[in-house]
């Protein structure tokens, strides 16, 4: 009995090893040039991920990871009870919410009035000009809005007096500064985002606009009724991948941008992770809001995906 | 049908009104910048200064190249951009290539190893603390090795792979060309768009990155432009900076200036550039967006 199960356990598994064995022996080198990737795969994307048992410690960074001592989930009920959390929570949503209320429709918006407009010259001097502050740095950014922002000199608060106005120090007001945020980012990337949506639009089946022509439709009932609904899933893909970075309000826009008087509006996680771990030299605090930022952005995209590909049959992987 | 609409007329002018004035936004923050930094001292400080540069100087913009910390961090930043390209396309090109043979075993397990780390990640202070465990603090290293892959990049150059014939790779092993021999010599010549496309991401990724050296750099001399120009923006010293400077050249400087002509000089970079990046990126942002 026992005889015959090894034989039959040697007829099925080992062949299929033996199989995989002699294909990955024959195709050595091919193994062999994975070797540096994943080296710095583990090293810089694994190592780190190792290092997140931190956030379950009293991290000391003289006793390292080995010598620090366990506190089990201390610095998440620390993080659950802390106001200042709770600010920096709301204020990642908030101005998130207003990044996509605000802005998810305007590239949408740009891609519709490039499609209507027909003169060559004009769409690529449009689209060439639009373009460009997608590949300029935040801090380059920063650097325009704070120089045209200025309460002394700024061209925008000359306007505002020139019309009998008050000076408004827009990156130093509570009330201004998510408004600032939100509108830089428009800035930036408004007319580079459009271009998912212009592809999208070139993709729609020339003969429908024809035959809708043919029927007296004007270009406006075009738009609506074949366009629009034309780049629909794309949309909707778009709006879901958006919707799964919820939680990064800009994190690299708001260092270069923010300064102590607008934190009480404007800290979000990232820049609070930041300032706690580097500025205050709380590791495992920060790294324990770190993860919980990481989990929510996980399930937020895993989430996502799942329904765009129920709803549009199309998934980012 | 040759008649044009009553509406579709007015649409018509809406577009192009619309159009036209989001493209004036983008560009009128850069003209007031720009005039800031070439205008005379006594304009930019009474607020006369628009669109067009009043009373034309290029002394502040002079002020500003010349001077040896600008300089530096440019040559910091052509440095990390140039190096860190080359070696990042290196090791992303070799490695996408084992990643496009699925049907070898185990490189759908690596290969979801590589995408899980796109969804899921260490977060800032772990990366910090390896840097420093590693002895990489203050060093131009630093921001070079932990981005060699981007998985992203990987992907769009595994899947232009995939998309090859597969005929001339036959032939080739069929000739005794060994994998690697077959990848420098047939896969990378066909691949010059894809490869291209990818270097530019790099390049424009190293040239920008900001947190990266906000983190691990503090030595003046290792400062990459972008910190530069923020420590600037956020702070002009501009009294230091003027320090070494004979009053004759100080003539026509203001702060304000001196943070405009900044802006300007490290923009110039990427629109020299940008023609480039234009065609490219959009390649680039489309097979992404097909394939992922």
């Amino acid at each position: 009995m026992e005889l015959s199960t090894t034989k039959t356990v040697k007829k099925t598994v080992p062949i299929r090893w033996g199989e995989k064995r002699r294909i990955f022996r024959n195709n050595l080198d091919m193994y062999m040039l994975l070797v540096p990737g994943l080296l710095f795969l583990v090293i810089f994307k694994y190592v780190p991920m190792y290092g997140i048992i931190i956030a379950f410690q009293d991290f000391n960074i003289f006793d390292g990871i080995m010598g620090s001592a366990w506190v089990g989930m201390e610095n998440f009920i620390k993080l659950t009870h802390s106001d200042e959390f709770r600010q920096v929570f709301r204020n990642t949503l908030l101005i998130s919410v207003y990044k996509i209320v605000l802005l998810f429709p305007l590239p949408i918006l740009i891609a519709l009035l490039l499609n209507e407009a027909r003169r060559m010259w004009f769409k690529r001097t449009v689209q060439t000009i639009i373009y460009l502050p997608h590949f300029l740095s935040w801090v380059i950014i920063s650097g325009l809005f704070v120089n045209i922002l200025a309460t002394s000199g700024g061209i925008v608060n000359q306007i505002i007096t020139s019309l009998g106005g008050e000076p408004i120090s827009f990156l130093l007001s509570n009330d201004w500064f998510r408004s600032v945020l939100v509108f830089t980012a428009g800035w930036k990337e408004t007319g580079w985002n459009a271009i998912i949506f212009i592809a999208a639009i070139a993709g729609i089946d020339q003969d429908q606009y024809e035959s809708a022509a043919m029927d007296g439709a004007s270009r406006l009932q075009q738009m609506w009724y074949i366009t629009i609904p034309g780049i629909m899933t794309t949309i909707v893909l778009i709006f879901i991948l958006r919707i799964g970075g919820l939680l990064d309000a800009g994190t690299e826009q708001i260092l270069t941008m923010y300064n102590p008087v607008v934190y009480e509006t404007s800290d979000v996680i990232g820049t609070y992770v930041y300032r706690i771990g580097l500025g205050k030299m709380d590791y495992s605090f920060s790294t324990a809001v770190g993860l919980f930022n990481s989990v929510i952005g996980f399930i937020l995209v895993i989430s996502g995906n799942k329904l765009s590909k129920r709803y549009t049959g199309r998934s980012i992987w | 049908m040759i008649k044009k609409r009553f509406g579709d007329r007015v649409l018509d002018i809406v577009v192009y009104f619309m159009l036209a004035l989001f493209a004036a936004s983008t560009l009128l923050p850069f003209a007031n910048v720009f005039a800031k930094s070439v205008s005379a001292e006594w304009a930019v400080i009474s607020g006369k200064v628009g669109l067009l540069p009043v009373d034309f100087q290029l002394d502040t913009m002079k002020f500003v190249v010349t001077s040896s910390p600008f300089l530096k961090s440019l040559t910091v930043s052509v440095t990390i951009t140039i190096v860190g390209t080359i070696l990042c396309m290196l090791l992303t090109a070799v490695t996408a290539y084992p990643l496009s043979k699925r049907h070898l075993p185990g490189i759908g397990f690596i290969l979801l190893l590589f995408v899980f780390t796109m969804l899921f990640s260490g977060g800032m202070i772990p990366n910090y603390l390896l840097i420093r465990q590693l002895g990489l603090m203050d060093s131009l290293w630093s921001l070079i090795l932990p981005a060699l892959v981007g998985v992203f990049n990987l992907l769009v150059i595994k899947s232009y792979y995939e998309n090859l014939p597969e005929s001339l790779e036959e032939a080739a092993k069929l000739e005794g060309a060994g994998n690697l021999r077959i990848l420098f010599s047939i896969i990378f010549p066909l691949s010059g768009p894809v490869l291209a496309t990818i270097s530019l991401f790099y390049a424009v990724y190293f040239w920008n990155d900001f947190i990266g050296p906000m983190l691990y750099i503090n030595t003046p001399a290792l400062k990459p432009l972008q910190l530069y120009l923020r420590d600037i923006v956020m702070d002009a010293d501009t009294v230091q900076m003027g320090i070494n400077r004979s009053v004759d050249d100080m003539m026509n400087i203001t702060p304000e200036g001196i943070r405009a002509a900044t802006v300007i000089a490290s923009t110039v970079p990427i629109l020299l550039v940008y023609p480039y990046l234009q065609k490219y990126f959009i390649k680039g942002v489309l097979i992404g967006s097909v394939k992922g």
